[in-house]
């Protein structure tokens, strides 16, 4: 099994479209009521600089997080939660539907964990991608060290 | 996919949060709630309008319940350090609420009393003071008396002081510090 952190990142890669679909789909005659209120909004990402060890605001990301209880028609209760870099609120719902629907196995669980086995496949390609552009652009300046030197000596 | 209950809606909430301006504004003046919750009260409604998680709760006399928390965000803290208290009026006072500071006065608690009935009932209040023109009429049901004397302690050294809220399922009506009141 892929651990837990692991599936809101892996579910996010899956086109938003098909996410939606699913969870709404699986949980056509289920209860859901929110544990918290949903919400999307701005983070501030705080860091702290190398000079002075003050923090200071690098910038915002957007970030939706919900929580939520769901109710099967057997009466099995369940909660999930998610929190995910969009600013779309239902995004956080659906994921936290995962959550709920992978923790405790519930029916339907195998098309989600399937899509998260998916979401992991696309981010190992992205990554890989990322990883050989980066390649790409890297700069040898142990070269310009010796064109340095030569301007000098001149 | 979620059915999220009016009360915790922005639009309600701006609604709601309007609303209490005005009983702010004319105190002792009933006003009716735009949505309550299904099987709650009204002091639901006003919480989920006021609260966030910037300011703290206490629920000395245990009424809210607890999945309420996690929709209020609000921190719990006991009655003496915050912003906001959920009393049941019928009981007597158990705390000593902040009062603010000279500098600070707004550092005060926000009163929210549960009463049975507002607008009608076997006690009237006489109240006057900023925001009323000459003198305004409010009856209530379901307030132990001990709440206004303690109030009129509170209130005694201004700008320091407590606001109060009345409310009962489906109304509010609000008692700023500036206000005074008699029991008729």
């Amino acid at each position: 099994m892929i651990q837990r952190s692991a599936w809101v990142s892996a579910l996010k890669a899956i086109p938003t479209n098909n996410l939606l679909s699913l969870t709404e789909k699986i949980s056509e005659d289920w209860t859901l009521r929110p544990k918290s209120v949903p919400q999307s909004g701005l983070g501030m990402m705080k860091l702290k600089d190398s000079a002075l060890n003050e923090a200071f605001y690098l910038g915002e990301f957007p970030l939706a997080s919900a929580w939520l209880e769901v109710i099967t028609p057997d009466g099995h209760k369940t909660e999930g939660a998610a929190q995910v870099l969009d600013d779309r609120v239902e995004v956080a719902e659906a994921l936290a539907l995962c959550d709920a629907v992978l923790s405790s196995q519930l029916p339907g669980w195998e098309q989600v964990y399937k899509m998260v086995e998916q979401g992991i496949d696309i981010n190992k390609k992205t990554n890989r991608e990322r990883k050989m552009m980066l390649a790409r652009t890297r700069v040898d300046f142990t070269l310009l060290d010796n064109v340095g030197n030569d301007n000098a000596e001149d | 996919m979620l059915k999220i209950d009016p009360i915790w809606q922005p639009d309600i909430q701006q609604a709601n949060f309007r609303l209490l301006l005005d009983a702010m504004s004319y105190p002792g003046r009933c006003f009716n709630f735009h949505e309550v919750q299904n099987e709650g009260k009204a002091s639901l409604s006003v919480l989920a309008t006021l609260l966030d998680a910037e300011v703290t709760l206490s629920d000395p006399y245990n009424l809210l319940r607890a999945d309420d928390w996690p929709m209020l965000q609000s921190k719990s803290v006991s009655a003496d350090i915050a912003d906001y208290i959920l009393c049941d009026a019928s009981q007597l006072p158990i705390f000593s609420p902040k009062l603010g500071t000279l500098a600070d006065p707004e550092q005060s608690a926000t009163l929210i009393l549960m009463v049975d009935n507002l607008g009608q009932g076997e006690q009237t209040l006489k109240l006057f003071g900023p925001g009323i023109k000459d003198t305004e009429s409010l009856t209530v049901d379901g307030i132990n008396s001990a709440w206004l004397s303690k109030r009129n302690e509170w209130v005694c050294s201004f700008p320091l002081g407590v606001d109060m809220m009345l409310v009962d399922d489906q109304h509010v009506a609000a008692l700023p510090r500036t206000t005074k009141l008699e029991e008729v």
